[in-house]
């Protein structure tokens, strides 16, 4: 029997990941070489820790292969087609808040909401032999949000691993849906954000994945477990 | 490349048949049948039907790192298909074979179409009616005659309607951009007969006095200086003239409002949903008592009901709503969809598209207009050869 919890491998989000389990009575040992992706609950039998990064525990959450994780809401709803049903957030942790949002260029002065932003990429075929696109990591976000959302199709989407502020200027998209905390970086690339722009309000959760596959004494720890991690959420 | 067309084991010789007869039922109206691949370029498709459809749509990756789908459909390949070979027109294509989508909902993902698309053909009335006679007498082919609705819509009535009545051309074009997508109509319907409260809260004082101006110099210097501080190209994307251009007209409709009485005649028009053939009394009813005219959309309208008409076609048997268009941007004019009377899926649909060869590729603008048949459904139905 065990169950498995995944939590950030570095950084500020996995200082504040520990910190909350202990208050939740869970207490993570780290092995004492810091590089070491090691980790243990020993107060907890049967549970495992395993430390990876933030997007692979998304990505493993998706897959089934951990049970519990510990990773950004931005990540688990880009990973993870939420009608899917398979993946519940089982707390919010209220630490690495972020937003997921859309920005345009501060030149744009005729573009303050996604009503404007509609107008400027319906007509943009005509005026530019193409259509606008939208550097992003978040696919699955930006697709719900501008086309189910909002009812705006003629845009496409260019992929963008880092310094999606950047895209723009470097002529490989028109705007941007980003994650900021506190919008400078955005700023500092002349980039402003839309009034009704906000497409999630991002911050580190703990999240189950869902399963009819484990024994009645995994079954129970889970929900030993989600017990305790509620308790300790603020 | 070019992959054969995959056979499914379970094919029996009854369907073989009806497929037979129906390729070359259709091929025998002038429409020679053609080929295309399986696997194609995803590009195409997510330019035109927009992003949404990669949930949709079974996407590789080439080696070379390009996109590549299974064919959602035959429409655009068979459109990039001529452009490439640098087809004459006007000209005709006929296809049947295998297409493939996915819905989360559905474990069914291979689905069998064909259909006809007619490119380049001047006489976009008689066009449309014959996409849409062929369209029937296929589905006759297929045993199916009686038992059938039709209903017919046609979004240049529409576009007509919106210009007749004054409406500033940002609301003309946010309107036409919803239509087919009744909510989202709705919604933007609800939004431009609010008052326009803080529309432009967030305006600069100087740019909002230089657009009220309609000092479209003036904003550009300054869009531009902007760019330059961004590290924007003014040529890579839009330009600081066409920025100016939209905040002029912003500003200038910021404080209208849709008044009640073109509301009203706007609702007056998209509840119209009467048959063919009363249609265009309807239209003319409506035309004389808010004093707009159709113009040239009606004359076309008219025209191909004619054409319907020289057809063969039952215009009293055929259903027109004002409302029913597709909410995607190459479908200019006349739509159209069929499905059992008892009620169920589109067995045949189609319509105008004359915006996606240019889309695609083509130099000049060519008018178009097809159906597809989905002959799953036709055949589960008890369609089947005579």
């Amino acid at each position: 029997m065990s169950v498995t919890l995944a939590i950030p491998s570095k950084g500020r989000l996995k200082d504040d990941t520990i910190e909350r389990l202990a208050a939740a009575g869970i207490r993570v040992a780290l092995d004492e070489d810091a590089r070491s992706y090691r980790a243990a609950a020993p107060e907890i039998e049967g549970l495992d820790v395993i430390l990876m990064s933030a997007s692979e525990i998304a990505r493993e959450l998706a897959a089934g292969s951990i049970d519990f994780g510990v990773t950004g809401l931005d990540l688990l709803h880009e990973t993870i087609e939420e009608a899917s049903g398979t993946v519940e957030v089982v707390a919010e942790l209220g630490f690495g808040h972020a937003d997921v949002v859309v920005a345009v260029p501060e030149a744009w002065v005729d573009v303050d909401g996604m009503d404007d932003l509609d107008d400027v990429a319906a007509g943009f075929r005509q005026r530019h032999h193409r259509r606008m696109r939208i550097a992003t990591k978040y696919r699955r976000l930006t697709e719900g949000f501008f086309t189910r959302r909002h009812g705006i199709q003629t845009y496409r989407i260019v992929e963008s691993l880092g310094a999606t502020e950047a895209a723009p200027a470097a002529g490989t998209a028109d705007i941007v849906v980003d994650i900021t905390t506190t919008g400078s970086t955005l700023r500092a690339n002349r980039l402003k954000t839309l009034d009704d722009g906000l497409i999630l309000a991002s911050q580190a959760c703990i999240a189950l994945r869902k399963s009819a596959m484990r024994d009645p004494p995994e079954a129970a720890m889970v929900t030993q477990l989600c017990r305790m991690l509620r308790a300790a959420a603020v | 490349m070019r992959v054969l067309e995959p056979g499914r084991a379970e094919v029996s010789a009854a369907a073989m048949t009806f497929e037979t007869d129906l390729a070359a039922a259709l091929a025998a109206r002038d429409a020679p049948r053609v080929a295309v691949d399986v696997l194609v370029p995803a590009d195409p498709y997510l330019d035109t039907a927009g992003e949404s459809l990669r949930r949709r749509i079974f996407l590789t990756r080439g080696e070379s790192g390009e996109d590549l789908c299974l064919r959602p459909d035959f429409t655009i390949p068979v459109c990039l298909r001529h452009i490439e070979a640098q087809g004459v027109l006007p000209r005709r294509y006929s296809y049947l074979g295998l297409v493939f989508r996915q819905h989360r909902r559905e474990r069914e993902t291979e689905f069998r179409q064909a259909g006809i698309e007619d490119l380049g053909e001047p006489d976009v009335a008689a066009a449309d009616a014959r996409a849409l006679a062929d369209a029937l007498a296929a589905l006759a082919t297929c045993g199916l005659a009686g038992d059938l609705t039709t209903l017919v819509g046609d979004q240049a009535l529409f576009e007509a309607f919106l210009a007749a009545l004054g409406l500033p051309a940002g609301w003309q074009r946010r309107l036409i951009r919803t239509f087919g997508d009744d909510v989202q109509l709705a919604s933007a319907l609800t939004r431009l007969s609010r008052p326009a409260e803080d529309r432009l809260a967030g305006l600069e004082p100087e740019l909002h006095a230089l657009a009220r101006a309609g000092d479209r110099g003036g904003l550009s210097a300054i869009v531009r200086e902007r760019m330059e501080e961004g590290g924007l190209s003014p040529h890579a994307g839009r330009d600081p003239s066409e920025i100016a251009a939209r905040l002029i007209e912003k500003v200038a409709i910021a404080e209208a409002r849709l008044d009640a009485a073109a509301l009203a005649r706007l609702k007056a028009f998209l509840a119209i949903d009467c048959s063919l053939a009363a249609a265009s009394g309807e239209l003319r009813r409506l035309a004389a008592e808010s004093g707009v005219d159709f113009g040239r959309a009606l004359a076309q309208f008219e025209a191909r009901n004619a054409a319907l008409a020289a057809a063969g076609v039952d215009l009293a048997a055929l259903d027109y709503r004002a409302a029913f268009g597709r909410p995607l941007d190459y479908y200019t004019g006349f739509v159209f969809e069929i499905r059992p009377r008892a009620g169920g899926e589109v067995l045949a649909g189609g319509g105008r598209y004359d915006r996606l060869l240019t889309y695609l590729g083509a130099r000049a603008p060519v008018p178009a207009v097809g159906f597809s048949l989905w002959l799953d459904r036709i055949e589960a139905i008890g369609g089947d050869t005579p």
